[in-house]
């Protein structure tokens, strides 16, 4: 949050460093007059009216026009760096693009709609243009979840059955983390979603070879393991072109994603093989099923395969 | 003749409830009134704040202040000829209804500057 | 009785003996028969013992929390305890410490700084602390059987819910919680009427201490704040055992609803524990600063003021759930706006202190540490209220960080300042300086050390609520200083119960009136007596033992007013509201059972809804209420309490033969607070009706109109013959008294008879849809109104039969009528939004 990347996160650091400022500056002179209230000591007998007017300064000065004037600064002047991220109309006229950010327990499900035949889906990871505003729409498939991207804006809640909406933009090509920011049941902690923003001329081509049919791989080498994946995996999980579940995390494109497990562990060699073997160990709860009728070999055998997923 | 009403005698213990109980109620109107409208007939973003329902919320705010500065500036005048408990809780009152009569106006601020349904 | 000439020795043992006599009626009796009492002094002092037994275990959590968070993936816990335990430590320290203890305080104080004896409803004193007690003991029983609450102090809903959360957790939260909160509210509606009735003779409202204030906002603030969570609580309870899918999205429910009632109740309770203590605050310093507080005024303005504004801001913690952002600036704005009264707070202790001769002492120093920690939690408390700002750290650690620089710096340290202050009148010895100290400095630095670096481990992006985190986020350092400082802040707060222990046994002895205090408090024997003054005083400035310190000594040898207790009851005295000039004897009752016996009974409705044994739990419920009335049948003119007698005081009389007295006020703050949770249910409804994504509206209302229509007429006609009868009595007029009775109670069994015939014509979908669960709930709750109301009349007829109400004991019917009319108002109400403006806006989506 304090490494902006985009206007919303930066003019909101702007504010915080603002309001930092003046309020230390503030509590030093408070805490600085209530010491020297200690020290001095009255010595003269005051009159009834000196004291009156002298507590009056104090508590008209101090306790209304202090905070009176301070919420006031930051009402006028904090309320519109909210407006950056509204859904409002752009100045030119046309719609922004629009990213459906949908939550499940714990993993992110990343929709790319209208993008010309039939929308893109991918999971865990959200790539997306730089330079341009980005209409985030956002929503829950079980319990409240939270959209934040903390170098980019501020945050939103995803919500069954609503549709909650935001506008973060990014300034310069890189990675940025995503995190779950409300609660949501044992692997909340674990509830990362890997964000990069390219070019636009990258992000159509990433986004065009998602659009492409899909290469499952019709090779003899995988063929044990599409037959495992059907009969084990396909009632939860899609792959274009192979199976249509959607209860667990789209593996379409599994293959190029840079993290498994919405954070857990790093993509390399092996390591989906290692993740179906030992999930529950990595990532205590998920509600995938541990898979102890499938021998290491057929696991490895899956784990090859979907890393080929990569479009 | 007109009979005196107890409860509007500025130095009434209902006048020191009275005022923030009609900011409260103020606002719960305003939010309230706010959120069923966005659900039912959003107003369309382009409007930016001059809006129907900125407008109405507008002029309920606007009445609300009228009838606060008024019951302010009626305790306010009742302490300075009052004495003893009477005195002080006219004043206290008094005190209170400014407060509320700033809430009122404080709070309403946006109402001037954003759209209702964003 | 009151004796002019100097104190000679007729005098002092005319003293001695109305001591023994008030000792005889007031005492406190021993052994099994302990837990009979009833007595403020004693429940005061056992809820805040229970309150600092909670608080150690909530610390240890803490302290486990911390340890688990020390290093980067740790797996010192599973995912599934650590989240037990912050559900746990939230709960724990919010429901079971901070407002219980803070209660007490209140309890033992108030009726001592008043100049009375006891509290108003001493049987209701008694009923919630052993209602707190037990709920507590359920709440941590879940700890113990490793079925904790899991989703978080504050429940969200689906992830609570049955579905997300299938195990016993939220049940034992749910059940746990509104147990409790029955003992916070019988404290805010007694603390309320005590404070407003039984003040001591001429103590008008301006002359009343700035604690008494400050608790009677608190109080109210219970009695409004509270019934929201009680009724969302019902509400998920009842989904989550019955299926009734009042937070189902698909079925027309809204999780946002629960939100909305757990922050209703969530805000204002901030400031119902930041309000006590801030009145420690303003009693302690002017005692140091050895001058009357300044801006008397513009501090009880202040804390109205924020008694109210807390209710305006309970969507600051709901900014990233997606409202309008308009009304989202109408919260920021009033958010900050409790800025104002609370500096002014702040500048009038200032300008106390600095027109005054301050000296530093312990207590002083727990309130400089106070102002320190609180300032800074108040001023990141206005970043927060800034709503792109938050949208920025909601929800991370930068929200823990201020919320316990709030909490702990707004609740514990003034309390610990109190505790020290007020413990010589405890225990009639001084607590110890230098250990003292040492404590002191070890929990602010240790806080601090914990709370400050945490703001910037948030800044850094780091969440609330994760189990764990990855080195590589680059937050390893901060979180081990923050358990470092942790456990410090630990040993310094063990260190200062240690100095409470031990100075039970190695203080010295207290001088009266140690630190030359003006509240009545301290003019009471060291400890003070079980009936605290043993003649009440009268009252001509808020200072009164500044005014004249031989006030103690004058009290207790008997020369103000009530200096007899040879009569056998407990007496009082009861003020007018506003001046406080003495209206009435009051009459409170003795120790008693029922108290504990009805709050053991609701122990076990508890438990039998637990464990899903719902005839149990019904048989017992009916058990309890039928305690309850049996408690409430000892009153007015029954033989146990004050029965008509030939030699009766007449002025002022005992409150029994007056028209209402101080059980009206009982009975109206009581329906303000059935009225909160009255408006929670409204409130639910047309939240839903217009906002729940889902939300069906049938075509046509399934209540029929003339079953509507009748209930409410026959209900109408018992409350206009009601009213027309209490006139005749206040007239003199008692004949065929009972008979009348009788017969309007007959009309209000009618009532409910309709109301019953209207349920099960209605043929209503519970389980199905939001709209017939909210339609149920409703009838429900006007039903058991119904029949209460029917109960209560009957019990009038039985009375007046017995001769414990009539023309000299006018007292019970209008309070009952008092109750009758809040039914006619909420029938009529809902009669209109349940079953006309459905016809008239109409059905469909």
């Amino acid at each position: 949050m304090l490494d902006p990347s985009g206007p919303a996160a930066r003019d909101i650091a702007f504010v915080w460093w603002g309001m930092l400022t003046f309020f230390t500056l503030v509590f030093g002179v408070v805490v600085a007059l209530w010491l020297a209230a200690f020290r001095r000591h009255e010595h003269r007998e005051r009159s009834e009216g000196e004291v009156r007017r002298l507590s009056r300064r104090w508590i008209i000065g101090g306790g209304l026009l202090l905070p009176g004037v301070t919420i006031l600064v930051l009402l006028v002047f904090g309320v519109p760096v909210g407006q950056r991220m509204l859904t409002l109309p752009l100045p030119g006229g046309e719609d922004p693009r629009v990213i459906e950010v949908i939550g499940h327990q714990w993993w992110w499900e990343v929709r790319y709609p209208d993008t010309g035949d039939g929308e893109v889906v991918t999971a865990n990871q959200l790539v997306m243009p730089v330079g341009e505003p980005v209409d985030f729409h956002v929503s829950a498939g079980d319990v409240i979840h939270a959209f934040w991207i903390p170098r980019l804006g501020g945050k939103i809640d995803m919500l069954p059955g609503r549709v909650n909406r935001i506008r973060l933009q990014a300034d310069q090509p890189g990675v940025f983390g995503g995190q779950c920011a409300e609660f949501c049941g044992t692997q909340h902690a674990h509830m990362k979603l890997y964000v990069e923003a390219m070019p636009p001329a990258d992000f159509d081509t990433w986004l065009s070879a998602r659009q492409a049919p899909a290469n499952v791989g019709d090779d003899e080498q995988h063929q044990v393991a599409r037959e495992a994946f059907a009969q084990h995996c396909a009632q939860c999980h899609r792959v274009a072109g192979v199976s249509q579940a959607t209860v667990g995390p789209d593996l379409s494109d599994v293959g190029s994603r840079p993290t498994l497990g919405a954070g857990v562990m790093a993509m390399e060699d092996g390591a989906i093989a290692r993740w179906l073997a030992v999930h529950q160990r990595l990532k205590p709860g998920n509600l995938m099923p541990v898979h102890d009728q499938l021998d290491a070999e057929t696991l490895e055998d899956l784990g090859n395969w979907l890393e080929t997923l990569n479009p | 003749m007109m009979r005196r009403v107890l409860w509007l005698e500025t130095e009434h213990p209902m006048q020191l409830v009275l005022g923030l109980t009609i900011w409260s109620l103020w606002f719960v109107t305003a939010y309230g009134g706010l959120s069923v409208v966005c659900a039912l007939a959003p107003p369309a973003p382009e409007q930016g704040a001059l809006t129907g329902i900125n407008l109405v919320l507008g002029g309920l705010t606007l009445v609300t202040l009228g009838f606060l500065a008024w019951m302010t500036q009626r305790c306010m005048a009742a302490a300075r000829r009052k004495r003893g408990r009477l005195r002080y809780m006219s004043a206290l009152a008094g005190g209170l209804y400014l407060f509320s009569t700033v809430s009122v106006a404080f709070v309403g601020l946006p109402l001037l500057m954003l759209p209702p349904c964003l | 009785m009151s004796d002019t000439q100097a104190p000679g020795k007729h005098e002092r043992s005319e003293s001695a003996q109305l001591h023994r006599e008030l000792e005889v009626v007031w005492r406190n009796p021993r052994g099994w028969r302990a837990l009979t009492v009833v007595n403020h002094s004693t429940l005061g002092l056992r809820f805040m013992a229970t309150g600092l037994a909670f608080f150690l275990i909530g610390g240890v959590l803490a302290m486990l929390i911390r340890a688990q968070l020390a290093l980067p993936s740790q797996a010192f816990m599973t995912p599934d305890i650590y989240h037990q335990i912050t559900t746990m430590h939230g709960t724990v320290m919010m429901f079971l410490f901070a407002i219980p203890v803070l209660e007490g305080l209140a309890i033992y104080l108030i009726p001592k700084m008043l100049g009375t004896r006891d509290l108003l409803c001493p049987r209701l004193t008694a009923f919630g602390y052993w209602c707190y007690l037990f709920g507590g003991i359920i709440l941590l029983s879940s700890m113990a059987l490793e079925m904790a609450p899991d989703s978080g102090w504050f429940m969200y809903t689906p992830l609570s819910s049955g579905e997300y959360s299938p195990g016993k957790g939220s049940d034992f939260w749910l059940l746990g919680i509104t147990f409790v909160e029955i003992s916070a509210l019988s404290a805010g509606v007694e603390l309320t009427v005590s404070i407003l009735r039984t003040r001591a003779d001429g103590m008008a409202l301006h002359r009343m201490p700035l604690f008494a204030w400050y608790i009677l906002v608190m109080a109210l603030m219970i009695v409004v704040g509270f019934p929201p969570l009680i009724f969302g609580s019902v509400l998920l309870e009842l989904e989550r055992a019955a299926g009734m899918p009042f937070f189902i999205v698909e079925q027309g429910g809204d999780p946002i609803l629960w939100q909305h009632l757990f922050w209703l109740f969530g805000h204002p309770e901030v400031y119902i524990i930041f309000l006590p203590a801030a009145g420690i605050v303003s009693t302690l310093l002017p005692v140091f600063a050895r001058r009357p507080i300044v801006g008397y005024g513009w501090a009880v303005a202040a804390v109205i003021i924020t008694g109210f504004i807390s209710f305006g801001l309970w969507v600051h913690h709901m900014f990233t759930v997606g409202i309008p952002h308009l009304a989202q600036a109408f919260f920021s704005a009033a958010s900050m706006l409790v800025a104002v009264p609370t500096a002014i707070q702040v500048f009038v202790w200032l300008a106390t202190l600095w027109l005054g001769r301050p000296r530093m002492s312990l207590p002083m120093l727990w309130i400089l540490g106070f102002l320190v920690i609180f300032v800074c939690g108040g001023l990141t408390g206005v970043m927060l209220a800034l709503v792109p700002f938050d949208w920025q750290v909601h929800d991370t650690h930068f929200v823990v960080a201020h919320m316990h620089y709030v909490l702990v710096g707004g609740m514990f340290f003034p309390l610990m300042a109190g505790f020290v202050y007020w413990l010589p009148l405890v225990s009639g010895r001084m607590p110890s300086e230098r250990l003292g100290r040492l404590g002191f400095w070890l929990t602010f630095l240790g806080f601090n050390l914990t709370f400050l670096i945490m703001h910037w481990t948030g800044l850094l992006g780091m969440p609330r609520r994760v189990y764990t985190y990855d080195s590589a986020m680059g937050w390893d350092i901060y979180n081990l200083i923050s358990s470092v400082g942790g456990f410090m802040l630990s040993a310094g707060i063990a260190m200062v119960l240690l100095d409470l222990a031990l100075h039970w046994r190695f203080g010295r002895p207290a001088p009266p009136n140690p630190w030359g205090a003006d509240t009545l408090e301290w003019g009471l024997s060291m400890p003070p007596a079980p009936y605290n003054f043993a003649s009440l005083p009268t009252i001509k400035s808020r200072h009164p033992l500044w005014d004249n310190p031989a006030l103690g000594d004058e009290m207790a040898r008997g020369e103000h007013a009530l200096a007899d207790a040879s009569h056998g009851r407990r007496e009082i005295l009861g003020g007018e509201v506003l001046t406080g000039r003495v209206r009435e004897r009051i009459h409170i009752p003795s120790n008693s059972w029922w108290p504990l016996f009805a709050a053991l009974v609701l122990a076990v409705v508890c438990i039998s809804l637990l464990v899903r044994l719902y005839p149990l739990a019904l048989g017992a419920f009916l058990v309890a209420v039928a305690m309850l009335l049996r408690w409430a049948w000892e009153n007015g003119g029954h033989p146990i309490a004050a029965p008509l007698g030939d030699d009766e005081p007449t002025s002022p009389p005992l409150h029994s033969r007056t028209r209402g007295g101080p059980a009206r006020f009982t009975m109206g703050v009581s329906l303000i607070a059935d009225g909160a949770f009255f408006h929670s249910l409204l409130f639910g409804w047309f939240y839903l009706w217009s906002v729940s994504p889902q939300w069906q509206l049938p075509e046509q209302s399934p209540l029929d109109p003339m079953l509507l229509i009748g209930a409410g007429i026959a209900f109408a006609l018992g409350m206009l013959w009601l009213e027309r009868r209490l006139r005749r009595l206040y007239a003199g007029d008692e004949t065929r008294l009972a008979l009348a009775f009788y017969l309007i109670a007959a009309l209000g069994g009618l009532h409910v008879l309709l109301l019953v015939a209207l349920l099960w014509q209605a043929d209503l979908a519970p389980t199905d849809n939001a709209h017939d669960a909210v339609l149920v709930v409703s009838l429900a709750y006007l039903l058991v109104h119904g029949l209460l109301a029917t109960l209560l009349m009957a019990l009038q007829g039985r009375r007046a039969a017995l001769g414990y109400v009539g023309v000299r004991l006018p007292m019970e019917p209008g309070v009952v009528a008092l109750f009758w009319r809040y039914q006619l108002g909420i029938y009529a109400i809902l009669a209109v939004s349940l079953g006309v403006l459905p016809r008239v806006i109409g059905g469909g989506a």
